[in-house]
């Protein structure tokens, strides 16, 4: 999906979905997992179907994810080394907006 | 008090940059808000720490930026990233939520710099993952040094999706096909634009050099292209449109859509600030004086969140809101802001020339938006096109109560994404001026934050009572 133009130069340790991780460090959470090839960022609660990062840039709100167990928006938040990221995947979003 | 400033700048793009700068320059105390870690907005982002392949492929556009951000450093302004903005009163109080934490602090005036966003267009599968924005694509390039691996195709309208498919080129990456909404032929009306251009002449030199590159390339490039389709089950895996009598096809694994720019207007809206619509470009924007001044005393706007006008002409709007703003702080006087404001009314009249002229060329054509019913023009609740039109021809006619009966508009983007197709939408189907409709009410806070957050907040500096916080701010302000 996408490559990275320079190799990165430093990387965290994340759990994705239960799952350590690593993905360049200093970058938001939204870029991180695109470079890691992780482009499905959610299942929409009201259309069950998967979103991806549309924007980018803090409008559309189809990247958020549990982050650290509050519910963020991917794009708007640094990566950090330890944190915690739930997609939710198979189950949806619990609780409603 | 030192949680009071003189004033708060929202924003860290070249508006906000800029004004942030010249204020702190004059010795006043001002604290610049941004929703991102790294300063720069969307064009300038992560400018400070851009590697040299960056700054060279993004550009001089790109480049520029580094002298504002040091500029900004030097200054000696404060700059708070992360931040969050999810409340703004027009007496100028601001609550923001910064690493879970939500803080309310005054400032005698506010400068809103909040920028401009890609117009988001419904058609049939965009909500398909792999569908981006091109302006997306553009800032993981600057932020993360990303660019698409797989096949690409472009689609919209608007001197940015060129310029990134030209970037994209430049790149090597893929791409299937470029496919322009814009007519082949502009409007015989752009004549009138053309000697008014002229002093910009080296800006549409640069638009013209850049699509002697693209043809260059052989990418395949359609021009008044209609009913662009993304086709897919999971993920975007073709995209279908047409060109004339012509079917396109093409397999591809990204779709970059892009259809222009307009002014993130929420926090005017918030505050209940007059609105005035672009015909040409068709956005709402905030009615603002000449330094930026909205209806409210304390309140500026500056950069592209008045109006798109690009780089430049927002470090400009800063510079002048920067201005009036020490002028009634007492530290120059009218003779002073008035000589200085001077020279770069000038640099922003020059500046100005080319844009009616590319505004005209790449405007968006209401008759070419043919949303069909089955479309989702609420990503958040899953609203169609066609729930809204139903609900129109039942004689429901106001944009409010079109979301209060279907949540078009009501999830967490707050109307972001389908407000200004909700407006057109709505509009045709009552065959009135779009600009009669009116804009969906904007409440804080301005994005979802934890309830316990606000809770927390200590509260004592007076302004609206902490159980207030959520009602309809602007109902008060006469809206």
């Amino acid at each position: 999906m996408f490559k990275h133009d320079s190799p990165a130069s430093t990387s965290v340790e994340i759990i994705l979905d239960g799952q350590p991780l690593s993905v360049p460090a200093e970058v938001n959470v939204a870029a991180a997992l695109l470079a890691i090839g992780k482009l499905i960022s959610r299942i929409s609660p009201t259309s069950n179907k998967p979103c991806s990062p549309h924007c980018l840039m803090g409008v559309c709100f189809e990247c958020l994810m549990e982050i650290d167990g509050v519910r963020r928006q991917a794009c708007m938040t640094p990566v950090r080394q330890g944190m915690i990221i739930n997609r939710n995947l198979e189950t949806g979003e619990r609780g409603q907006s | 008090m030192s949680d009071h400033y003189d004033t708060i700048v929202i924003g860290a793009g070249p508006a906000g940059l800029t004004a942030g700068a010249a204020l702190a320059e004059m010795g006043l105390k001002v604290l610049t808000l941004d929703e991102q870690n790294r300063l720069g907005g969307q064009i300038y982002r992560n400018v400070e720490n851009a590697s040299e392949d960056n700054l060279n492929k993004m550009g001089e556009e790109y480049r520029r930026g580094l002298k504002l951000a040091k500029r900004f450093r030097r200054s000696g302004a404060a700059y708070s990233g992360n931040s969050m903005v999810w409340n703004v009163e027009s007496e100028g109080r601001v609550c923001y939520s910064r690493n879970g934490v939500s803080t309310r602090i005054t400032a005698n005036y506010v400068i809103i710099a909040t920028g401009a966003m890609e117009r988001p267009v419904p058609f049939p599968g965009w909500t398909l993952p792999g569908v981006m924005g091109a302006g997306a694509v553009n800032g993981l390039a600057k932020d993360a040094n990303l660019c698409p691996s797989g096949k690409v195709v472009l689609a919209g309208s608007g001197p940015l999706l060129l310029l990134e498919a030209a970037l994209l080129i430049e790149k090597g990456v893929q791409i299937t096909a470029i496919l322009e909404t814009t007519p082949k032929l502009p409007p015989l009306s752009i004549i009138s634009y053309i000697p008014k251009a002229i002093p910009g002449a080296g800006f549409i030199w640069k638009g013209v050099k850049m699509l002697l590159d693209i043809r260059k390339s052989k990418v395949p490039h359609y021009k008044g292209v209609t009913n662009i389709k993304a086709i897919g089950e999971n993920g975007v895996t073709g995209v279908e449109a047409v060109c004339g009598n012509k079917d396109l096809k093409f397999s591809t694994e990204m779709l970059l859509v892009h259809f222009g720019v307009i002014p993130d207007s929420h926090i005017y809206r918030l505050l209940g600030c007059r609105m005035e619509w672009e015909k040409t470009q068709r956005y709402w924007y905030p009615k603002t004086d000449q330094w930026g001044r909205t209806n409210f005393e304390r309140i500026f706007g500056a950069g592209d969140s008045t109006g798109v006008s690009g780089a430049l002409a927002s470090e400009f709007k800063g510079e002048l809101a920067a201005l009036e703003i020490a002028y009634c702080h007492g530290i120059i006087p009218k003779y002073e802001r008035d000589s200085l404001a001077e020279p770069i009314r000038r640099k922003f009249q020059k500046d100005f020339c080319p844009r009616p002229l590319i505004d005209a060329v790449f405007a968006p054509d209401p008759k070419r938006f043919s949303f069909e019913d089955t479309t989702i023009l609420c990503r958040c609740e899953n609203i169609s096109v066609g729930d809204v039109r139903n609900l129109v021809k039942e004689g429901v006619t106001d944009l409010n109560e079109v979301k209060a009966v279907t949540r078009c508009g009501m999830g967490p983007c707050q109307g972001r994404m389908c407000g200004p197709a909700l407006g057109e939408i709505v509009a045709a189907e009552l065959d009135l001026p779009i600009s009669r409709g009116g804009l969906l009410t904007i409440r804080p806070p301005l994005k979802p934050i934890p309830l316990g957050e606000v809770a927390a907040i200590d509260i004592e500096s007076g302004g609206v009572d902490p159980a207030n916080l959520f009602k309809n701010q602007s109902k008060q302000a006469g809206h």
